[in-house]
């Protein structure tokens, strides 16, 4: 089967998998979180707009963008092969007539999807219950679709990431977590180039703000020390970060042999 | 005749741990039992032969194709692993036809097989349950309908018969020799000789990594009959029983147990003791509480055959 066909079989054969898990319901819940957090930010506005609302939107991007895409990102990337070693599914896949590499980039894909699907619905719910009084304002929808775009790159980049270190590391999660959790969070606020070695400074980089423009009203959250990189090149940057990290885990999981604990 | 499947010189390690040890062997068309006990290497010459492990040493190749990183091999093979893992949330249905996209049939096409492939395991009536809710002997023959259901000429069983029921067994065993009638080619390993003895007359016995013998079923039979087995009686006077079978020329040894109640025989020919040994305790009047063969496993014929 040529490389394009089953990339996208094993796209569907795990996107329709993937939808039913216990692993896809817990994480839908924790991105409804957010929601909670919107109405509970809606009631005590009492429907007001402006920089209130400016500041909880601020807040659930932080959510977003250095937590749950994280975490998504970790738990799903890690298990393209992980949990094919650990279920000891492996060979259902590997004694098909399909190249190992479309084995990777099929599950990517369907993962990538189901995240996707899974922040579009949590931000979508939060960022419009949270900005209800504006709804007529056509530059919501535009920030809108910006923030999703920057999660939705988020998510390609760590999982590529994540989906490496998954098939090059026998236990991937800790090291995932210290990456995620610690370069990702301490290294954004080093002055100089330092902070461009993080995928989430590529991130920020795109928000719909930017450091002394006047925007990120409020607190700032995700402003705080941020050196911008130009819009265009950190999209390259988070594209190629993609691109490099999928191919690694490709060539790890073609030369590498998995042996499960039977 | 040509291989269907071969090794050559084939050997691979876990870290320290010899799996198999340089293994030559040709695999011909027709069924052919791998037979060992467990850890013997059959499941490591099969993950070999399937490409799913590098070798470390030497060679394996189905049809004069080498299988590591060879995927166009499996349109013509099926393998059927021996763990008992599924992707637990998927129907029986979902399973087998989710497996068959990868062989480029139409939707309907991948429908009809895998419909056809659960009837034949007889799975028809339960393939909208969730395999997670399957017994032990219906996840076996999930598993099988996922490897025959794109028609392969080449099965690879690992412990196909494995946590099956004795009528289960015997539709699973008529089925593999339909295969061979077809002129198929099928490897299936196991532990039970018996389960090899009812599947094929050629078998290849493995052990700690390394082809022992080879050879039809007799002449195996007739290793393991030269295999002196032990029989332990408990009796009421073991002493009195002994008596009995000392000038006996089927006895090649006898020892006490240490609870002075248990004499224990070694025999090349075990039949023929047992024949005896029901009269000896007639005639003696002892009253046996237990007889029993403590090596009479798989295990013990084949430290036997490699002189441990």
């Amino acid at each position: 089967m040529r490389l394009g066909s089953a990339v996208r079989e094993t796209f569907g054969f795990f996107f329709t998998l993937g939808r039913r898990t216990g692993r896809t319901r817990t994480f839908a819940l924790l991105g409804l979180v957010p929601v909670a957090m919107a109405v509970a930010a809606r009631a005590i506005l009492h429907g007001r707009t402006g920089d209130l609302a400016a500041v909880s939107t601020e807040i659930l991007m932080v959510f977003f963008l250095q937590f749950y895409i994280v975490i998504l990102a970790l738990f799903h990337g890690t298990s393209i092969t992980a949990e094919e070693v650990e279920n000891r599914t492996l060979s259902y896949l590997l004694t098909r007539p399909i190249p190992k590499t479309a084995i990777v980039l099929g599950k990517f894909s369907a993962y990538a999807a189901l995240m996707s699907a899974m922040v579009a619905v949590g931000l979508g719910a939060s960022y419009f219950v949270l900005n209800a009084g504006r709804m007529g304002d056509a530059a919501l929808y535009a920030a809108f679709f910006r923030y999703l775009g920057v999660l939705g790159l988020g998510v390609l980049a760590y999982t590529a990431f994540f989906a490496f270190l998954g098939t090059a590391l026998k236990r991937a999660i800790i090291p995932g977590l210290a990456f995620g959790f610690g370069w990702e969070t301490a290294i954004q606020y080093f002055p100089g180039s330092t902070q461009r070695f993080s995928v989430v400074h590529y991130l920020k980089s795109l928000l719909p703000y930017r450091p002394g423009s006047g925007g990120g009203r409020g607190v700032a959250l995700l402003l705080f020390r941020l050196e911008p990189t130009s819009p265009a090149l950190a999209v390259l940057a988070l594209l190629a970060i993609t691109a490099v990290f999928l191919a690694l885990a490709c060539a790890v999981f073609r030369a590498k042999e998995y042996v499960s604990g039977d | 005749m040509t291989a269907v499947i071969s090794a050559s010189h084939l050997s691979k390690y876990y870290g320290n741990v010899l799996g198999l040890n340089d293994v030559s062997i040709e695999i011909e068309a027709g069924i052919t039992g791998l037979l060992g006990p467990n850890g013997a290497g059959k499941s490591t010459f099969m993950k070999l032969a399937t490409g799913q492990m590098k070798p470390d040493i030497g060679t394996v190749a189905i049809r004069g194709r080498r299988t590591w990183n060879a995927p166009e091999i499996f349109r013509s093979v099926g393998f059927c692993s021996e763990p008992d893992a599924f992707y637990e949330d998927m129907t029986g249905l979902e399973f087998v036809a989710g497996l068959l996209r990868f062989y480029g049939f139409s939707r309907k096409e991948i429908g009809d097989r895998a419909a056809r492939a659960l009837d034949i395991v007889g799975l028809t009536g339960d393939r909208d349950r969730l395999v997670r809710g399957y017994s032990r002997g219906m996840r076996q023959r999930v598993k099988f309908a996922q490897a025959i259901a794109h028609d392969p000429e080449i099965l690879i069983l690992d412990e196909p018969l494995s946590g099956l029921d004795s009528l289960g067994k015997r539709k699973l065993i008529k089925l593999i020799k339909g295969y061979r009638e077809e002129g198929r080619t099928v490897l299936v390993s196991s532990h039970v000789l018996p389960e090899i003895e009812a599947l094929t007359s050629r078998v290849v016995l493995v052990h700690q990594g390394r082809i022992l013998a080879e050879g039809d079923v007799p002449y195996i039979r007739e290793l393991i009959e030269a295999h002196p087995h032990q029989v332990s009686v408990r009796s009421s006077d073991p002493r009195r029983l002994a008596a009995r079978f000392v000038d006996d020329p089927a006895v090649l040894k006898m020892t006490f147990g240490g609870d002075g109640r248990t004499l224990v025989v070694e025999t090349r020919k075990r039949d023929d003791l047992f024949e005896r040994l029901a009269p000896a305790v007639l005639e003696a009047g002892i009253e046996v509480e237990e007889i029993s063969s403590p090596d009479d496993n798989l295990e013990a014929v084949f430290k036997y055959l490699v002189g441990a």
